[in-house]
């Protein structure tokens, strides 16, 4: 058996070295950036962080795709620094708690409602968003309409349900009301198989669409008050020393330069902007936030 | 070609960490077979433990690791959490049970035809130890390439401890799931039919070695 121990003390100290080159090599800044996988997949985050390392060549930033809930939760843990996240009521939990800090607004979009071209429910020329929700619940009960929900805690999951709270309709447990509990683009494609109504983020339905992938969905319906989508970035109280100030280095490059970027992003591949810099609505935006954080 | 750079960049990644997981997971788990397979007290007990773990879901062994590797958590000061030897130590306890347990038959069985021969011509304990040991190498062998498969084709430990981030540890499942996540099932399927393939190749390519090196 003495070979045994032999292999044993070998491989221990294999695996302290390589952690301790590990640990050594560690003299360039890692930022970890939670963010919702929806903001991630447009590749805004890589284009701002690509641009911003121009400046900062020693400054790494490790972005970790997950659900706005499971985003807020890991920077309790304290296993993030930085937040990217857009679901005020969610966030507003986690500043009380006082987990995160210096919200600061980079940019909104809209969601939109897409549903089947015939549009079953007639919500076209509805008058608001809780009507169009109501036309969908009623065609949903005559058999006539479906509606794609995400189900999973994220942003737009958690609008959904503020819109639905709003009607005093629970489409809970509907044979019409189907759950995915997966990412947009997964439930987009649902909706796009099953004929239904979703809503979604305008970015990545017209990222999609334009790929040509939901040739059965249409956007139906859009209103720039109460559908608004507003995107934070937040720093985690708990973050400390290097890393902590080149996050706060990337925020502030994101809330000032980096907004002619995002006004600019995308234009050129989907004909229209999929994210509007925050910048010169910033009054506006914090009063939406507000009210929206109260839902 | 950035693309294809990418795509070679998390394949080689998937390869070493899951290989080393396999190595580090084979090392101990052979030991501890050989002393189950020659101690029937305690492989009563232990080895149906072992085979009902073998389909532990892999979501919780991530989640429960990354509690301890957490900064609040237990191990939270050797940042390990968000690296690839987060994933590597998942998947080596990830397997540990399947590579367990199928040792322990293939020894046990090779014990009772050699090892007790041996003993009975008077073997020493580390003759008899090196015997079986030789004897059972291709179902060690095998043994090792099934924990292969399960290490490089789980999801969720590399998603929970590694974090999927581009460049670092971003592997094959991970990178299948977020392109499926962004609606490129094309990609996801390309990622999918090269991990497939790799598998099948290393299977076929170490049964052809042994038989170089056995007949």
């Amino acid at each position: 058996m003495n070979k045994a121990i032999i292999i044993g003390v070998l491989i221990i100290l294999v695996i302290a070295i390589g952690l301790a080159i590990h640990i050594s090599n560690s003299k360039e800044i890692r930022v970890r950036v939670t963010t919702t996988t929806s903001l991630y997949a447009t590749g805004l985050l890589d284009y701002l962080a690509d641009e911003f390392r121009k400046e900062h060549p020693n400054t790494f930033f490790d972005f970790i795709p997950v659900g706005s809930g499971e985003a807020l939760r890991r920077a309790e843990n304290g296993d993030a620094c930085m937040v990217f996240v857009h679901a005020p009521s969610l966030e507003k939990q986690y500043i009380e708690k006082n987990v995160i800090t210096s919200r600061k607004i980079f940019a909104y979009n809209y969601f939109i409602i897409a549903g089947p071209i015939d549009d079953p429910a007639g919500i076209r020329d509805s008058n608001s968003v809780v009507d169009a929700f109501r036309k969908i619940y009623e065609a949903g009960e005559e058999g006539m309409a479906k509606f794609v929900s995400r189900g999973d805690n994220s942003g737009t999951h958690v609008k959904e349900l503020s819109i639905w709270s709003l009607t005093n309709l629970d489409p809970h447990g509907r044979p019409w009301y189907l759950e995915t509990g997966s990412g947009m683009s997964n439930t987009l494609l649902v909706a796009n198989e099953e004929k239904a109504y979703v809503l979604s983020d305008i970015g990545t339905y017209l990222k999609l669409k334009k790929e040509g992938k939901l040739p059965d969905l249409e956007m139906l319906y859009s209103n720039d008050t109460e559908l608004i989508n507003i995107y934070s970035i937040y720093v985690v109280s708990s973050c400390t020393g290097a890393e902590r100030q080149a996050a706060q280095e990337f925020a502030e490059f994101i809330i000032n330069k980096g907004q002619e970027l995002i006004a600019n992003y995308g234009v050129k591949e989907y004909g229209q902007r999929l994210f509007n810099p925050a910048k010169n609505n910033i009054e506006w935006l914090e009063e939406v936030w507000e009210e929206l954080s109260e839902k | 070609m950035d693309i294809l750079n990418e795509i070679l960049d998390i394949t080689i990644r998937s390869l070493w960490v899951s290989g080393s997981a396999t190595i580090i997971s084979s090392l101990w788990s052979i030991l501890l077979a050989y002393k189950l397979s020659r101690s029937p007290g305690a492989s009563r007990y232990i080895i149906p433990f072992f085979e009902a773990l073998i389909g532990i879901p892999t979501v919780l062994i991530g989640l429960l690791l990354y509690m301890i590797l957490s900064s609040r958590g237990p191990l939270g000061l050797f940042r390990l959490l968000y690296t690839p030897y987060a994933i590597i130590l998942g998947q080596a306890i990830l397997i540990t049970p399947l590579i367990t347990s199928i040792c322990y038959r293939v020894l046990s069985s090779s014990w009772n035809t050699y090892g007790e021969l041996a003993y009975t011509l008077g073997a020493s304990e580390k003759q008899i130890m090196a015997i079986v040991l030789r004897e059972s190498i291709p179902g060690v062998i095998a043994a090792s390439v099934m924990g292969f498969s399960r290490a490089i084709g789980e999801l969720g430990i590399a998603l929970m401890v590694g974090g999927n981030i581009r460049g670092f540890t971003r592997v094959l499942t991970t990178a299948i799931a977020l392109e499926v996540s962004k609606g490129e099932f094309e990609i996801a399927v390309v990622l999918g039919a090269i991990l497939i393939v790799l598998v099948v190749a290393i299977s076929f390519s170490l049964r052809i070695l042994r038989r170089m090196y056995r007949v």
